[in-house]
């Protein structure tokens, strides 16, 4: 029973981790229905940042977390204001092509530091030894990620539900032309989208480099892997990144707890989700918290 | 005056076929190689490195006059690890009129293999795949292959694992690259190799390793061999750590020791890991730069005289890169010495005939280099590290694989 349980805390939390990555296509989407591809280039680019403040600058590492959390809200808030904000109007499928086109500039400019073809490792700053407790056992960097994933998780909840901002943000994400009717800015709601995306995107970059390692390919890599995550989770909830989160870390970790190594089977963790992802999506098209949107014609 | 401008453009035309034919012989030949392989994009830390190996070494030959007035133009081209780019960078050179090819990944060489058969382009990849072998003439592997590696490993564990029979485990990388030895490693089992293979592990892009560390754990696996790159390596270790699975000797009771062949370790693996990395078991052919030898010398000396940072001078896929282009240079000047031309098909003879007395003799790596018509893997003896206070260090001396001759 304690394997059990083992695995249902594991789940839950590379679950949180994979619902935090996912929040930032959420944001953006939530906002204004275009799929950032180049999600997985922020993930690295905010590791990258902490790195650099905390080993080559020589803040601590808790600090330079949050100047990264920082700089990233500014990166992504002007790239938007540069790239995307003259592409409002225009069809979706044009800004995506824009993300694609941000990747590729993002993976050019990783590429010409060290970053791109190095590795690295955050100095160690947590204890060792995991917190054990009646045979279950996790790491202090996985529960300090847990907790800044809840944390943010909230934060971000509270925030459309009850700021200003987030309401005019949801407003928006609705219908601009009525948001625009009533006085919001949607450009500036626009950047905003752009910029909490970016900042929970380095949270998330910070949390994993801090477990995987610093290494570009497996960072930027997070970007694809969590997207059956804000698929099942329907592409404009919060709660739906969160639940589908840790639904996919649990089928991760069941599927190689109890699969893997039994009956011939293999990589059956990579591979559950995405077949799960097909059937729930034949019963729910629009993910499992996603608005189905009925038009009048 | 007509007479006397008429004979000093003689003499100024004289001087000029002179002066052109002296320019011709002091510029000697340019043999045309070429590589191509992944600078940027996945993989790129290995290829990184290995490119400034290549291009470091071939411009030492050069600039040093190893081939006398002869000069070797490398053409290095960034694939990006893409096979489709790599196909044409390939026929790129070949229009070029390359005499040898060094390829990298796994999967283009084994992509390309038939155009190579096509071409009769004698190939050195980055890649030691033993597949690479298979229904190939041109590929010659630079050392022993990945299965050869991996069961090099298991000799190890069988010879020094006190008790029963060693409990082992394979963690690979869900692709031909990784897959390669397990096969092999199976029939050297079933050849008499005294450990028992519990489970096969093909990762994936895995946060959290708990669950398949406390099942290998409860199946009482003691080693786990890995078959991968750095990354995933770096994460499983880190939990097994974190889980106090980790063994802190070779073999310790009631923990798993982690070992690796080649692409698993290196200074990448300690960067990835830190202090998780102690006790790893790697293994490979090259020399490293953290223990003192002519071969670390040399290659520090040579990151030096073309302003390589630290980081690329100890890299073992430095060393990797600059070992190709040791054995693409000795090919030619060995073919030079016989007095022939150089070509594709002199080049590829000489490959074949780099034995018994006529083996070469890298300082990179620990063991001669060695091919023939039905041996194309390059050094056939590795080296075991072990990290020991953040850096590989030796264990034992060099050793070969004997089960790999068993199977074959």
């Amino acid at each position: 029973m304690t394997y059990f349980f083992q695995l249902v805390l594991s789940g839950i939390v590379v679950g949180s981790i994979y619902a935090l990555s996912a929040l930032g296509f959420v944001l953006i989407y939530k906002s204004s229905r275009v799929l950032n591809i180049a999600h997985g280039q922020l993930i690295a680019t905010g590791a990258f940042i902490t790195y650099a403040l905390t080993v080559w600058v020589g803040i601590p590492i808790y600090i330079s977390f949050f100047i990264s959390l920082l700089i990233t809200f500014i990166l992504t808030m002007s790239v938007e204001r540069i790239f995307l904000r003259r592409l409002i109007g225009e069809p979706i499928i044009s800004v995506i092509m824009v993300t694609i086109g941000l990747m590729s500039i993002l993976d050019g400019l990783i590429y010409l530091t060290p970053f791109g073809s190095e590795n690295f490792s955050f100095p160690l700053f947590l204890p060792k030894e995991p917190i054990s407790m009646a045979g279950l056992s996790m790491s202090w960097t996985q529960l300090v990620g847990v907790i800044i994933t809840f944390a943010l998780i909230g934060a971000f909840s509270w925030f459309f539900k009850k700021s200003t901002i987030g309401i005019s943000m949801r407003a928006v994400s609705d219908d601009q032309l009525a948001s625009m009717s009533i006085g919001i800015s949607v450009p500036r709601v626009f950047g905003l989208a752009w910029a909490t995306a970016g900042l929970s995107a380095a949270a998330a970059g910070g949390i994993i480099g801090n477990t995987t390692g610093l290494n570009f390919d497996t960072l930027h890599a997070f970007g694809i892997t969590v997207f059956p995550v804000v698929i099942l989770g329907g592409l404009d909830s919060i709660l739906g990144a969160v639940v589908a989160g840790i639904i996919m870390g649990l089928i991760q970790q069941f599927a190689g707890g109890y699969l893997d190594g039994n009956w011939g089977l293999n990589g059956t963790g990579v591979v559950l989700p995405y077949i799960i992802l097909l059937i729930i999506l034949l019963f729910k098209p629009h993910g499992l918290f996603g608005i189905h949107e009925i038009e009048r014609v | 005056m007509k007479k006397h401008k008429m004979l000093f453009f003689r003499i100024l035309m004289s001087f000029v076929v002179v002066l052109s034919f002296a320019t011709s012989i002091q510029a000697g030949e340019v043999y045309k190689l070429a590589l191509s392989l992944a600078i940027t994009g996945p993989t790129s830390d290995a290829g990184n490195p290995y490119a400034k190996g290549v291009e470091d070494y071939f411009r030492f030959v050069n600039d040093t006059k190893l081939l006398g007035n002869d000069t070797i133009e490398c053409t290095i081209r960034d694939d990006q690890y893409n096979n489709d780019v790599t196909k044409r960078n390939f026929e790129d050179f070949l229009d070029q009129g390359i005499v040898l090819y060094l390829n990298y990944s796994t999967g283009s060489t084994m992509g390309l293999k038939r155009d190579f058969e096509e071409e009769k382009i004698p190939v050195i990849p980055a890649s030691f795949h033993a597949g690479n072998l298979i229904d190939s003439n041109y590929i010659f592997l630079p050392i022993a292959s990945y299965s050869e590696q991996i069961i090099g490993l298991a000799e190890y564990v069988a010879k020094n694992h006190k008790g029963g029979k060693a409990k082992i485990a394979l963690f690979i990388h869900p692709s031909a690259f990784g897959r390669g030895p397990v096969e092999d490693l199976t029939k050297a089992v079933k050849a008499g190799l005294n450990i028992e293979i519990v489970e096969v592990v093909e990762h994936g892009q895995d946060l959290d390793n708990t669950a398949m560390l406390k099942r290998l754990k409860s199946k009482e696996v003691q080693y786990v061999l890995c078959q991968t790159v750095q990354s995933p390596v770096a994460t499983m270790i880190k939990d097994a750590n974190s889980l106090g699975y980790a063994a802190k000797s070779f073999g310790e009771a009631g923990k798993i020791t982690f070992m690796g062949a080649h692409y698993t370790g290196g200074n990448d693996l300690i960067a990835l890991s830190g202090a998780a990395a102690e006790n790893f078991f790697w293994t490979t052919s090259y020399r490293l730069t953290s223990e003192k030898s002519a071969g670390a010398d040399a290659q520090l000396a040579l990151a030096k005289k073309y302003g390589r940072d630290d980081k690329a001078a100890n890299s073992h896929n430095y060393t990797n890169g600059i070992m190709v282009a040791q054995v693409a240079t000795e090919a030619i000047k060995r073919v030079k010495e016989k007095g022939e031309k150089v070509t594709r098909s002199s080049l590829y003879e000489e490959l074949n005939q780099m034995n018994g007395a006529k083996a070469f003799q890298a300082d990179t790596t620990v063991g001669p280099v060695t091919y023939s018509k039905t041996d194309h893997a390059g050094v056939d003896v590795l080296q075991l590290y072990r990290v020991d206070g953040g850096v590989f260090r030796s264990v034992g001396v060099p050793f070969s694989s004997e089960y790999i001759k068993k199977i074959k």
